[in-house]
């Protein structure tokens, strides 16, 4: 072979390389873009610490029920939620720390761990389960991440990995571009069927921070059946909340 | 008349054939009557007992609860409702009733029960439950002196959870409005046996089941106990058009598996009964052709002299139904005193046994008109059936041929 030859060749090949690795590179950025989104979005109700007011409406073609209850977070592994109304339910409890998960029940005095079969048990007979109180933390860990970036907004589909345990067979996470907020998740089984989705709406500004202050989960396998989650307050400075909130003992104080 | 006398002396011509043929119509006529009297009295008999029990005769729901129970599929409950079930004639008592499935606590134990809430006076009318209570009181719907409601619980579930009069029994459930229900009473009394239908049940006063399910003012079944059990199937009519709202479920329906075996064991019973007397009617045919064909040429004598076809076939067929009728006045006689007996005390069995979840121990029989009309009918029809061969060989005899045969 002659130098021109050989020299054109090497150019070639580093110019290749070169945009490979440019390639690579986006790539390996686009799933770490992908990563802070969701877990930024997965902390935005939650901060470092919080406290909300909540009120969870259930309707169904049979009833309907609204329930108001404050809700503490300390980081992604400790919540504590308590129900204050209606009476008859007030005073119910659950308290999670890291994977695991207790219900107190003030009537009865009485403590029950939700073991890992009813983890995908409705909560409170609600359309969340109590794994999504759960699990929704380790969504960056245990997923496999892609996200396709229009004018608007920002989707990430999230592929479970291959040990993760999970009823899901893929979720869409679609994020507002411009005030970087979540839009609306989408559940699908592992048939790519969706079996349910969770639509974000009405921004309020809560101390500064602009958040969808309305969450509608709406299950496409029971007709006529949604979950309505409302933000009255959300304290990201909550005085009164500390570590001895998130006890197995608070769950059974007065308040 | 004539007719009657002739064959009244053929068949007396050969009494030794003659009596057995009629003992073996006996035979039949007799085993029939048995047969029908204690699978009638039987099942009759076990009826009573579940419907009696908790069923009732009839029960009445809302839309499709009776096949897909769920806890929000209510009727509303109210006194002008229930007016108008007791106003239907032939109603005796009515009970209503809630069901959940519900998880029971006691000290370390649980165990998955029923909820029954029952309205204690009426309850009494419909069922037997007062007095299947075994220990402790039957409960009423106050609070007790320390403010808790009082709980009857069937064996099964004391048993399982260990539990004594007077404990502390929590309960926790999905209420009707998709609320927890839970709460703690007190164990006033048990109910029945280890075996009985009530033995995973849990029984609260009507008011506080609903508002432990948040289910006010609505009630998932109420059980009727009619005056006349034999009317349910127009009464449920009735009761369907005059409540075009509610879905109206005869016994038959509450306990479809035990009354499709039934159905089913009577069928293969009678259809058992009847092989065995066309059995015993290849017999009769046989006696009746052999006495016709002996008397050939007695038919044609008959014959030559004037007497129609129509005739002959016709003695043949008297001379069958004089035997038929001897052999049921005998059966009779015979078989009244036994099915009486079986009526009034019955077979005890060795080992009770189970027919779609209900036990019974005795075998009784039933003594009524219709247990010994419908062999008769059967025998009858035999009867009438096999001369008909016979008589029609008798009939077409010729004359010449017949006298010129011996």
């Amino acid at each position: 072979m002659n130098l021109t030859l050989h020299a054109a060749l090497l150019i070639l090949t580093v110019t290749f390389a070169g945009l490979c690795h440019a390639d690579l590179n986006s790539k390996a950025t686009s799933a770490e873009r992908a990563k802070k989104l969701i877990d930024d979005m997965e902390a935005l109700y939650r901060g470092d610490i919080s406290k909300a007011l909540i009120t969870m409406q259930v309707v169904t073609p049979q009833y309907q029920r609204s329930m108001e209850m404050v809700s503490m977070n300390q980081g992604r592994d400790n919540a504590f939620i308590r129900i204050l109304s209606p009476k008859k339910d007030r005073g119910i409890a659950t308290l999670k720390l890291d994977q695991e998960m207790w219900n107190y029940f003030p009537k009865i005095n009485k403590v029950i761990k939700v073991p890992p079969s009813m983890m995908m048990g409705s909560w409170m007979g609600s359309d969340f389960t109590n794994d999504d109180l759960v699990k929704q933390t380790t969504l960056t860990e245990e997923y496999d991440l892609a996200l396709v970036e229009t004018v608007d907004h920002y989707t990430i589909t999230l592929t479970p990995q291959s040990q993760t345990v999970t009823v899901w067979g893929k979720i869409d996470y679609v994020i507002d571009k411009t005030n970087l907020v979540p839009v609306s998740q989408r559940f699908y089984d592992d048939n790519n069927v969706m079996v349910r989705h969770l639509e974000f709406s009405e921004l309020r500004d809560y101390s500064g921070r602009l958040l969808p202050s309305r969450l509608e989960m709406i299950p496409l396998n029971k007709p006529g059946h949604k979950t309505l989650v409302i933000y009255e307050s959300l304290n990201f400075e909550p005085i009164d909340v500390n570590d001895s909130d998130f006890t197995l003992r608070n769950l059974q104080s007065r308040f | 008349m004539l007719l009657l006398k002739l064959a009244f002396r053929n068949i007396l011509r050969q009494r030794r054939r003659t009596i057995l043929t009629v003992l073996s119509m006996t035979g039949g006529y007799i085993l029939c009557c048995l047969s029908f009297s204690l699978t009638e009295g039987s099942y009759k008999n076990v009826i009573r007992i579940f419907t009696m029990d908790h069923t009732g005769h009839i029960q009445i729901h809302r839309d499709d609860y009776l096949q897909r129970p769920k806890v929000f599929k209510g009727i509303d409950d109210t006194p002008q409702q229930r007016q108008e079930i007791l106003s239907q004639p032939g109603v005796h008592s009515i009970a209503p009733r809630v069901f959940a499935p519900a998880l029971a606590y006691a000290g370390t134990r649980n165990t998955p029960v029923q909820i029954v809430g029952i309205e204690p006076q009426l309850e009494k009318t419909t069922s037997r439950l007062f007095d299947k209570v075994n220990q402790g009181q039957y409960f009423d719907v106050n609070l007790n002196a320390d403010g808790y409601y009082s709980a009857m619980l069937g064996m099964g579930v004391a048993e399982s959870l260990q539990i004594k009069i007077g404990d502390e029994l929590i309960l926790i459930s999905q209420g009707a409005d998709g609320s927890i229900a839970n709460d703690i009473y007190i164990v006033t009394a048990l109910v029945g046996t280890r075996n009985s239908w009530d033995r995973n049940k849990v029984y609260l006063p009507l008011s506080v089941a609903q508002e432990f399910l948040s289910f006010y003012g609505k009630v998932h079944q109420y059980s009727l106990l009619l005056a006349d059990e034999s009317a349910v199937d127009s009464i449920t009519q009735s009761l369907t058009t005059a409540l075009p709202t509610l879905t109206i479920n005869p016994w038959m329906q509450v306990e479809a598996t035990f009354y499709n075996s039934m159905e089913a064991d009577k069928r293969g019973n009678r259809f058992t009964l009847l092989i065995i007397v066309f059995i015993v009617f290849i017999g009769v045919l046989n006696t009746v052709l052999m006495s016709v064909l002996e008397r050939t040429r007695e038919f044609g004598v008959l014959k030559a002299i004037g007497s129609r076809p129509g005739t002959i076939a016709g003695l043949i067929l008297i001379e069958t139904m004089m035997l038929a009728i001897m052999s049921l006045l005998v059966g009779v006689v015979i078989a009244a005193p036994i099915i009486a007996w079986f009526a009034l005390r019955g077979i005890a069995l060795p080992d009770p046994i189970d027919m779609g979840g209900i036990e019974f121990g005795f075998m009784t029989g039933e003594f009524s008109v219709g247990v010994f009309a419908w062999p008769m009918l059967l025998i009858m029809a035999f009867a009438i059936a096999v001369s008909i061969p016979p008589g029609i060989r008798a009939a077409r005899v010729s004359p010449t041929r017949a006298m010129g045969s011996f």
